[in-house]
């Protein structure tokens, strides 16, 4: 794969020849490789049902897989729990639902695990989450509860908490797809700043533009395969793969 | 009592309101007036009965057998001393309230409630005791017991919050340490003379039967509830098994089953003698119901918050407690604690194995040829009393929802 990006040849991600049955037998992946290097930001889209938001779950085990193998900045998936838990700590991941914890405030939201798992004195983490919360525009809503806050505010906050835990790797699950639409932006700018800062992210996501102007490489996934893997304007532009030209018309 | 809060300007005068809520349209008046007068006259028969007809001797001269059944009487310093600390536990826990700061909403802050709670626990000191025609020595006791709730109360809200955190954070604590306590002063031991269940009776051993009962019940519910949700096979349908069969049998049946195969089921000493035994298959057959509520709260967590709280590198165990759990609760809340006043209610059950709680001191006392015909006089107290138990868990169960809900700024610190 080449890399816009010649001093970030080191992987952080691996994914080889994935493969995931559904308990009723479905077939979700069927032989996904993927690599993500240190700093690059992948995008991956595809049709609905295509397995790509199977596939980024399968990053930090919220998903299971049954064949090949998946390591995580040296460390590989396997059924261990605490192997599991270590990748975790190092994974962030925000969610379409956003996910916040509807019973602690905002700032407890961004605490909680930095205390709980990392150990960490609280007057100290929370004096960062305050800082974070500042960085994403929602500073002065940090004693607020989430069912208080707007989408796009809730999922600016998701991206704070998982920011919170100092990642390594940041997975975004179609972040912008439950937001309304006046609400899209505020949440993709804070993923573009996030970008510019260095942070490795994988995004799922339809946004398109944000696919171009952010995007080192671009993925098409279709039933549960890699179709294509090309930095964005030759994907945007010149896709190779008939099944990628298809893709982009529907949306386009 | 609690001012309106509603946001849509000044609210309309009390008795504006009433007006158009009791006599919006004629047939809304017609109602009103019927219904009123149904109210009035209902009211107004029970009133004559309770003052003039009914005779209230039958509850006056078996008072103590009503409050504590056949306890020894050289052993009742021990109940009034267990009485006397839970009045000062009490006291503490009410003045320490008073001192946190609150920023709650107008209508429900603390000192009205609070004096309201306060006037009304004088006015039953003062009054009970001197209709119920105690000696003048147990009057003495009883009225200094509410001095110390009060004095207590008084001097926490004034001085409280000086005491230093680290002591105050404690006195939630001195809760299930009184409940040791108590059990020890009740039952003997640790010096104390032995005071066999057997012995104890009425309201005694109704309130010790089903305390006991809704203290285990609730974990081994929660056990019940996370087991039947388990992806462990055997862990999930043992518990299904367990919940299915206990719901489908009569408490009657599982009551007088208990008393004869109980002995073989738990280990020795845990179920020694009937009372006991009896306690053990309330909490057994109220956990089968806590935990299909528990589950039902369970249920209404979103799968996607273990899932954000896991994604946090949060173990199983910790997205449960920290995440999961808080909210289940705050559903469940309700449910499990309609099924606390069932279990209290149930416990009058126990009058069917031969047991002296509550209704079977009731049933004795009828029994008795001097109170032939009595019967009413004692069942509207037995409701009474019942009534106010359960309306302190009811009341107990609304603060906490309160205190659980995550738009309420009052709930921490």
């Amino acid at each position: 794969m080449a890399s816009r990006n010649p001093a970030a040849m080191d992987p952080i991600l691996e994914a080889r020849g994935v493969q995931k049955w559904y308990p009723n037998g479905y077939h979700a992946l069927r032989g996904v490789d993927l690599t993500v290097h240190r700093g690059e930001v992948v995008v991956i889209m595809g049709p609905s049902g295509s397995g790509k938001s199977t596939f980024i779950r399968t990053f930090n085990a919220l998903e299971d897989f049954q064949q090949g193998s998946i390591t995580i900045d040296g460390l590989s998936i396997n059924e261990d729990t605490r192997n599991i838990e270590a990748i975790r700590r190092e994974v962030g991941m925000v969610f379409q639902q956003f996910n916040l914890f509807p019973h602690l405030s905002v700032l407890d939201n961004l605490t909680l695990a930095p205390v709980l798992v990392r150990k960490r004195p609280k007057a100290q983490v929370e004096l960062e989450a305050l800082e974070l919360l500042e960085r994403v525009g929602i500073g002065e809503q940090a004693h607020k509860f989430p069912g208080q806050l707007s989408g796009g505010q809730q999922q600016r906050v998701a991206i704070a908490r998982s920011l919170c835990m100092e990642p390594r790797l940041m997975l975004f699950d179609e972040p912008t797809s439950a937001l309304d639409p006046e609400m899209v932006q505020e949440v993709l700018e804070v993923m573009q700043e996030l970008a510019a800062d260095g942070m490795t992210m994988v995004v799922v996501t339809h946004e398109v533009r944000f696919a171009r102007n952010v995007a080192s490489r671009v993925v098409l996934m279709a039933e549960g395969e890699v179709v294509e893997i090309a930095p964005p304007e030759q994907f945007f532009t010149a896709p190779s793969h008939p099944r990628t030209q298809q893709f982009l018309q529907q949306i386009g | 009592m609690p001012a309106s809060l509603s946001p849509l300007g000044p609210a309309p005068s009390r008795w504006k309101r009433l007006r158009t809520e009791l006599f919006g349209s004629r047939v809304d008046g017609l109602i009103s007036i019927a219904l009123g007068a149904a109210l009035v006259a209902i009211a107004f028969g029970l009133l004559k009965w309770t003052l003039f007809q009914a005779q209230w001797a039958v509850i006056q001269a078996n008072s103590t057998l009503f409050a504590v059944g056949r306890y020894p009487i050289e052993q009742q310093w021990r109940l009034w001393l267990l009485t006397a600390l839970l009045a000062a536990a009490t006291g503490v826990s009410w003045g320490l309230l008073r001192a946190l700061p609150r920023d709650q909403p107008s209508g429900q802050r603390w000192p009205f409630n609070d004096r309201l709670a306060a006037g009304v626990l004088v006015a039953l000191a003062l009054a009970v005791p001197l209709w119920l025609q105690l000696s003048l020595a147990i009057q003495l006791r009883w009225w200094g017991i509410t001095a110390l709730v009060l004095v207590l109360r008084w001097a926490l809200a004034r001085w409280g919050s000086d005491v230093p955190w680290g002591i105050q954070r404690l006195v939630p604590l001195l809760w299930p340490g009184l409940y040791l306590v108590g059990m020890v002063l009740i039952s003997g031991g640790l010096g104390l003379i032995q005071v066999a269940p057997s012995q104890w009776g009425g309201l005694l051993l109704t309130l010790v039967a089903s305390s006991f009962a809704i203290l285990l019940c609730f974990p081994l519910g929660l056990v019940l509830a996370l087991g039947r949700r388990s992806e462990l096979p055997l862990l999930r349908w043992g518990s299904v098994v367990y919940i299915e069969f206990i719901r489908g049998a009569p408490l009657i049946t599982l009551l007088f089953l208990g008393q004869n195969i109980l002995g073989f089921l738990l280990p020795g000493g845990l179920a020694p003698d009937r009372v006991w035994r009896a306690a053990w298959v309330l909490t057994f057959f109220a956990a089968a119901y806590v935990a299909e509520a528990l589950r039902s709260g369970l249920a209404a967590v979103p799968r996607g918050q273990l899932e954000a709280a896991q994604s946090l590198g949060l173990s199983m165990p910790q997205g449960l407690v920290q995440v999961v759990l808080p909210q289940a609760l705050r559903v469940a809340l309700p449910a499990v604690v309609g099924q606390f006043i069932t279990l209290l209610q149930d416990t009058t059950l126990l009058s069917l194995i031969g047991l002296l709680d509550l209704l079977g001191t009731a049933r004795a006392v009828m029994a008795n040829p001097a109170f032939l015909g009595k019967s009413a006089e004692v069942y509207l107290v037995l409701a009474v009393l019942f009534w106010c138990c359960c309306a302190a868990l009811g009341l107990g169960s609304r603060a906490l929802e309160t205190r659980l809900n995550p738009s309420n700024p009052a709930r921490y610190q």
